[in-house]
């Protein structure tokens, strides 16, 4: 697997990746700009309103029964943060040529559909279409509605919200019920020509593809010539917190599991230090091997889900566990007993060489889903600091105790958050 | 419930195949298998279905090493009063886990409603009191009838020499007795669901809804299964009238799912949805059915359907942990996966029609609700 990138345009890069793994191609595109809390309902609900209709297919039954005609071509789209910034994802993952029963160039084709659907969306009098945009609107108040559904969900997403409160991270990427009422469609479609003009905008393409046509078909689509060059409106590096104390907060909710999440901070930013705390996170919480399904789980029976993650962008890991409620204190107690052994050194070198082995299977394993080496690279065009797959992979062998205890206590815990009964 | 030989009838506490399969890394050395796998480098894993117990590794290297350990943990257990005590804490967890997620609890409710006796209405993990009966003894007894070579099948996919991957497989082979699997004793399942409908409250925005369809296990269920995928892809698919109409009036948040499901012994279906009206959905629903039974399907919205479905087959293919799992999956209920690409050619308009007449009848629905 390899990645060819060509920025067609300032602000507009193709990625190509080159794979024949697979029966399908995968074709992503990513329009990225500054979370903000003036644009980002806006933001959440373009999507939404861009799959209803485009110029030649009048509505969604149009655009689904395109797709059903395409084999069932599989089209998402989404809405996601990366560090400070929103990013509106779309994909279509398609047959490969190579597998249809009959010849024909689909992979061109669905290239084509998927830029329509979001450069040349269904318009009226210089506006989106009133009742897409309305259909939409309660579409997305159901989402905010919901937010509470999926209770583990909840929780992680409450905890991140009260810790980045007041810098951009904190806001929900689909936005607020309140901004609702007052978007309208013609206000909307402005907007919505102003975002494609100043977004960052990657296409990846990935699949057993031919690059040189490929980038013909993008570079000629019609679509993308009326874009012109930008200096994309981004966010680099990250808002610092405006909270160091811990915190604790419990919330009630009508719940027969208690779920708790810890947000930790990291008091550090270089590149070397990525690395270790991906070796450290993988110690603490990233796998069966690790102190939180060891001692948490497995030890003490406290949960069934016990498990942390670092968030690379934003330099912050979360812990978190669904836990007996009456079992709050002890579980809390028992995870800081494992943030200090991790400070004063408690853990052996087979833990650490565990944690590589784990972190190294995983890079290894990046180009065997297209979707996952899609998020890789885009990751990387991104990210502060880019790395290859032999980089990555002889960075984290290097790492060692000491710079791991030496990162431990670099890390503060800012939030405790409890959802309970 | 299950017989072992003519007579010898054994009954085992509700949830106890998931608590095996929780208990099979336990080693006697003490080191859990799931870290000595893990510590290669392969991310292992396991599952309990309604018909079987799944134990898997995915490896990028390692692969002979993880081999070794995978292969003789299946095959030795180790069970001790206290590492079962323990366990209880942790799958009550799981269970109260799922407790909470409305999907599961409209899910498990339209099986509930569906079906009287027939075990695949129970939790598959059990019950937080039911899991309290289970002993070593238990679990030795449930592991020393099933888990043996006649019951036992492997999927291998990746990029390997078949013959020499066979002779590894059979190196690692210890137990090599030649036991009669213990017949399961299944109650008779009545032909009638049981209950109408069950709703239950729970705090969430919106109402999730099932409308379960009960169907007999068919004479050859893969083309059947075809024909029912058509359908409902028709008849309510993203692409369909009746989805216009209930997104439209704002009656549906979201597509309408369906699935089917079957193994020897029972065929089922549900179509399910979010809706702040799920009742009058699942009226437009049926009365749409009845509609395209009377008028016939539609024959280009067929054909295109159909073409969507041999995309779907294919892409199945594309991972290899989803392929061997779809094979191990297919192996037990009797089916082989490549056959959806052949049958499909097979199934007519005419033919789904008659199943659309024929299966989709109001004594055949039950309806769930999670409010």
């Amino acid at each position: 697997m390899k990645e060819i990138k060509q920025e067609i345009k300032k602000g507009i890069t193709v990625h190509q990746i080159k794979t024949n793994s697979f029966k399908t191609d995968l074709v992503a595109v990513f329009l990225m700009t500054k979370l903000d809390r003036e644009t980002v309902t806006k933001n959440a609900i373009i999507p939404m309103v861009l799959r209803k209709g485009t110029k030649s297919l009048e509505d969604s039954q149009e655009i689904n029964k395109k797709l059903e005609e395409m084999y069932g071509a599989g089209f998402e789209c989404g809405i996601d943060k990366t560090g400070d910034n929103q990013v509106l994802r779309f994909y279509i993952e398609t047959l490969d040529n190579a597998y249809l029963p009959e010849k024909e160039d689909l992979l061109s084709n669905v290239i084509q559909l998927l830029l329509e659907i979001i450069f040349d969306p269904k318009t009226e009098n210089n506006a989106f279409k009133e009742e897409y945009l309305d259909s939409e609107k309660e579409k997305l108040k159901n989402i905010l509605e919901g937010k509470k559904d999926d209770k583990a969900v909840y929780a992680n997403l409450r905890c991140q919200e009260e810790m980045y409160n007041g810098t951009p991270f904190g806001l929900y990427k689909y936005g607020y019920i309140e901004d609702i009422e007052g978007i309208n469609a013609k206000d909307l479609y402005e907007y919505y020509k102003n975002l494609i003009a100043s977004c960052k905008i990657d296409i990846f393409v990935s699949g057993n593809i031919d690059e040189k046509k490929v980038l013909e078909t993008i570079s000629n689509n019609e679509n993308i010539k009326k874009l012109e060059e930008r200096e994309p409106n981004v966010q680099k590096g990250n808002a610092k917190l405006i909270r160091h104390e811990e915190k604790e907060i419990i919330e009630h909710l009508e719940v027969t599991q208690g779920n708790l999440v810890i947000g930790l901070e990291i008091n550090e930013n270089s590149k070397r230090e990525k690395y270790v705390a991906t070796v450290y996170n993988a110690i603490l919480g990233g796998s069966a091997t690790s102190k939180m399904f060891q001692v948490v789980r497995e030890q003490h029976s406290l949960a069934y889900t016990a498990a942390s993650n670092f968030l690379r962008h934003k330099n912050s890991i979360f812990i978190r566990a669904g836990i007996e409620i009456e079992n709050y204190e002890k579980t809390v107690k028992l995870i800081k007993e494992q943030l200090e052994d991790m400070k004063s050194g408690n853990f052996t070198d087979e833990d650490i060489e565990n944690a590589k082995t784990g972190i190294i299977s995983m890079i290894k394993s990046i180009p065997d889903e297209q979707e996952t080496a899609v998020t890789y690279y885009y990751g990387q065009e991104v990210g502060e600091h880019k790395l290859d797959f032999d980089e990555y992979e002889s960075e984290i062998n290097s790492v060692t105790k000491e710079e791991i205890m030496d990162f431990a206590n670099k890390i503060s815990v800012n939030t405790v958050y409890f959802l309970r009964d | 419930m299950y017989l072992i030989g003519e007579t010898e009838v054994k009954s085992v506490p509700d949830g106890i195949a998931h608590f095996l399969e929780h208990k099979m890394f336990e080693q006697k050395s003490g080191v859990n298998s799931l870290d000595t796998l893990t510590a290669l480098g392969v991310s292992a894993n396991a599952y309990t279905t309604n018909n079987y117990t799944t134990y898997l590794y995915e490896a990028t290297d390692n692969f002979y090493e993880a081999l070794d350990e995978f292969m003789d943990y299946v095959q030795n257990p180790y069970y001790t009063d206290e590492n079962v005590e323990k366990e209880k804490g942790i799958i009550a967890q799981e269970i109260k886990m799922y407790e909470d997620y409305p999907e599961w609890q409209v899910y498990l409710n339209t099986l509930k409603c569906l079906y009287k006796d027939f075990p695949i209405r129970l939790d598959i993990a059990g019950s937080v009191e039911s899991i309290q009966g289970i002993t070593k003894e238990l679990l030795y007894l449930c592991y020393d009838n099933f888990y043996t070579p006649s019951n036992m099948a492997i999927a291998i996919c990746g990029d390997f020499e078949p013959e020499e991957i066979l002779g590894e497989i059979k190196k690692r082979i210890t137990n090599t007795e030649k036991k009669e699997v213990p017949k399961r004793i299944y109650p008779d399942e009545q032909d009638a669901v049981f209950e109408k409908e069950k709703c239950v409250k729970m705090d969430i925005s919106n109402p999730l809804f099932s409308l379960g369809f009960k169907d007999k296990p068919a004479e050859d269920p893969v083309k059947r299964h075809i024909a029912i995928n058509i359908i409902l892809n028709t008849i309510m698919g993203k692409s369909s009238k009746l989805n216009k109409e209930l997104t439209d009036e704002g009656l549906i948040l979201g597509p309408i799912d369906f699935e089917y499901e079957f193994a020897e012994n029972y065929a089922f279906g549900i179509i399910s949805g979010v809706s702040r009206k799920p009742r009058e959905v699942i009226k437009r629903i049926k009365e749409e059915l009845e509609n395209q039974k009377k008028n016939g399907l539609n024959e280009a919205d067929f054909i295109r359907n159909k073409k969507k479905l041999y995309g779907s087959y294919i892409i199945e293919y594309n991972s290899v942990e989803d392929t061997a799992r779809l094979f191990l999956s297919e192996y037990f209920r009797g089916v082989v996966g490549f056959d959806y690409l052949e049958k499909y050619k097979e199934v007519t308009k005419e033919y789904a029609e008659e199943i659309l007449k024929d299966l989709f009848k109001e004594e055949n629905f039950a309806v769930s609700i999670v409010e």
